[in-house]
């Protein structure tokens, strides 16, 4: 290809995702196309197979035998999309073996709240509901992605993931019915988790400035999700008698939009950088199990092992 | 052995398409079929699965060859305008 | 049906409840993301048919499913020592499942033609879940055998699961009542001489040896007695449970 009807394809290209056009694995792409996708993509993959370690620390924990089944239901959904995005990325051109030893090394990211310690049974509570509420905004913003198999496998994994709220949800409100112990449980880990949480759609980067929304990868501005976010979850939240421990979070009726104290924005790139409370002891239980078991890869699936 | 893909097609109920739903990938057939009911059968969402390996797949997206560039309304429903014509018939009909 | 099919209830409840805990730990951290969720499926059938067996205890006593799963002593509880081991590696859970499955397919068959109603009708259905356990065990018993890396870990963990395989055999409390009554359509002796069979049939087929070792003396599992790997685990299990009592969770 010469380089001027490079330029003009790529152009055509991206006139085409911004206007709602959509991508096929075995079509051509722009490099840079390709590699945002793939980097978000990743990143996504990255926070599901993470996100199931906090939860994991519970799972031999749960209380009734409904919550574990529950519970290892979830996980195991976690595990299962991490999967189909893993292989979304691998059509992308990265092998899976590649991505894991960059998450491992550090080289790659994943979501800020997996980052965090778990003290109680409510934790998995909190996680399940508000973690899980705040995920599901993100992932419904992706589900008319100009990246079209990345669409299709999100309308999968929202339809799937739809019992995990109701599961947390279920679990914080029989908690918050329950002991005074019960209730106090649910209000230490709401404390622990409301930072996190805020911080969770990311700082307020313009929509005008946002790549990922110009090219059609996602719908929406990292703002826009988190006002969504309180609007439906602080009601909820204050109803069961919960208090949330932010002093300025409030409704502004005029503007239509919540005020809230500054999300702490350097924790934020702290903690995604690898330096979170949990950080290094995840990533080191994730890369040990990862080596005893490479065995296993090895003698079955024949691939080289890092 | 080698990983190999195999995309996956679901159907959802007795007699209902098969939509493909995704991939997976697997070191053998007999591996494929298990991570396919895991994948998309786990929770009973799925009538039959439909496995087949990703190379036995064959494309095909020419614009030129499934989206002809002139015109074929004479094989679609709404290239035929009868009502005038109808009416001029009902209406000699009625004269009789 | 009287008080005395509680002590087979339990075994069988027990076995699975341990067991589906076992091999949900490897939730999050399988060698391999598909056999992940592969596990995870297996080890939730397994929990689900205990508390199938738990109901069935309590429409005879009345006890809570939560409070038999969680509220008993180690001591209460009557699994075989096989499933209260730790997951050690991919071999020894797939040495385990394989020793495991073959024995539960063994036992659920022959409790199919039970004449305690709720017990075979329930049989019933949980063979139909088995089925996909033992179609995935013995694929991993194929793959694992035929590799030179893999084989001799196989074959470790097979001699390591051995002796703890045939508590699984021990005899029921109160076995002699229930046989009479046709609870338990066959006695133990004669089902573990079934899966004595089937095991060495599996294993020769793929060049493997049947282990030699001994079990242990009874009173094993089924007696109450526990390996020092249950407490810990037992602790762990029920550590939510306990922190208020009667709660709901």
């Amino acid at each position: 290809m010469t380089v001027s009807s490079l330029e003009s394809r790529t152009r055509e290209f991206f006139e085409r995702v911004s206007n709602g056009g959509k991508v096929e694995m075995t079509d051509w792409m722009p490099d840079d196309y390709r590699r945002e996708v793939l980097k978000f993509i990743e990143m996504h993959a990255n926070s599901e197979i993470m996100g199931a370690l906090p939860e994991r620390e519970w799972i031999n924990r749960a209380p009734t035998i409904h919550r574990k089944l529950a519970l290892t239901a979830k996980i195991q959904d976690e595990v299962g999309h991490s999967q189909l995005l893993y292989r979304l990325a691998e059509d992308l051109g990265k092998s899976r073996e590649q991505m894991f030893t960059d998450l491992l090394d550090g080289r790659t990211k994943f979501h800020n709240v997996f980052h965090y310690p778990t003290y109680t049974w409510a934790d998995a509570g909190i996680i399940a509901w508000l973690v899980d509420a705040a995920a599901i905004l993100s992932q419904k913003a992706l589900l008319d992605c100009s990246y079209a198999p990345y669409a299709r496998t999100m309308a999968k994994i929202c339809w799937e993931e739809s019992f995990h709220i109701k599961h947390g949800y279920d679990i914080v409100v029989t908690m918050m019915n329950g002991t005074d112990r019960q209730r106090e449980m649910v209000q230490d880990a709401l404390n622990r988790w409301w930072g996190p949480l805020m911080q969770f759609h990311g700082p307020r980067t313009p929509r005008e400035t946002d790549k990922d929304i110009a090219w059609g990868i996602k719908a929406r501005a990292n703002e826009e999700l988190r006002q969504e976010f309180l609007s439906l979850y602080v009601p909820r939240i204050r109803e069961l008698g919960l208090t949330i421990p932010d002093p300025n979070l409030r409704y502004d009726e005029e503007r239509g939009v919540w005020e809230y104290t500054e999300p702490d924005w350097n924790e934020l790139r702290s903690v995604v950088t690898g330096h979170g409370p949990r950080s290094q002891e995840r990533l080191g239980f994730r890369r040990m199990s990862y080596e005893q078991e490479a065995w296993v890869r090895r003698a079955v699936m024949g691939r080289p092992v890092v | 052995m080698e990983k190999k893909v195999y995309e996956v097609f679901r159907q959802e109920r007795d007699g209902k398409p098969f939509v493909h739903s995704g991939n997976v990938e697997a070191p053998d057939d007999a591996l494929a079929l298990q991570y396919a009911r895991e994948m998309f059968g786990r929770r009973g969402e799925s009538f039959r699965l439909w496995v087949v390996l990703r190379d036995a797949v064959l494309e095909l997206s020419d614009r030129d060859l499934l989206s002809p560039a002139l015109d074929r309304s004479f094989r679609t429903v709404q290239g035929y305008r009868l009502r005038d014509k109808l009416a001029a018939a009902q209406g000699r009909e009625a004269g009789t | 049906m009287s008080e005395s099919a509680v002590p087979l209830l339990l075994s069988l409840a027990d076995d699975e409840l341990v067991l589906g805990y076992r091999d949900s730990e490897w939730t999050g951290i399988a060698p391999m993301l598909e056999e992940d969720v592969a596990t995870s499926s297996i080890s939730q059938d397994e929990i689900g048919h205990a508390k199938a067996l738990y109901e069935i205890v309590r429409e005879i006593t009345g006890a809570g499913v939560d409070d038999l799963a969680y509220g008993r002593e180690p001591r209460e509880y009557r699994c075989c020592w096989l499933v209260e081991r730790p997951r050690h590696d991919w071999a020894f859970t797939i040495a385990r499942r394989f020793l495991y499955e073959t024995a539960d397919d063994v036992r659920t068959e022959a409790l199919v033609a039970s004449s305690f109603e709720p017990l075979a009708g329930l049989m019933r259905k949980v063979r139909r879940e088995e089925k996909y356990h033992l179609m995935h065990v013995s694929a991993w018993l194929d793959r694992l055998s035929e590799s030179g890396e893999a084989r001799p870990r196989l074959e470790s963990a097979l001699a390591l699961a051995w002796p703890d395989a045939l508590t699984f055999w021990e005899e029921i409390e109160g076995e002699d009542e229930f046989l009479a009554g046709g609870c338990l359509p066959a006695p133990s002796p004669e089902l573990r001489r079934r899966w004595l069979e089937r095991v060495e049939r599996e294993l020769a087929a793929r060049g493997l040896d049947m282990p030699r070792a001994a079990g242990p003396e009874p009173p094993t599992g089924r007696g109450g007695a526990r390996t020092g790997d249950f407490e810990p685990f037992w602790l762990e299990m029920t550590e939510t449970y306990r922190l208020e009592p009667g709660a709901t969770w």
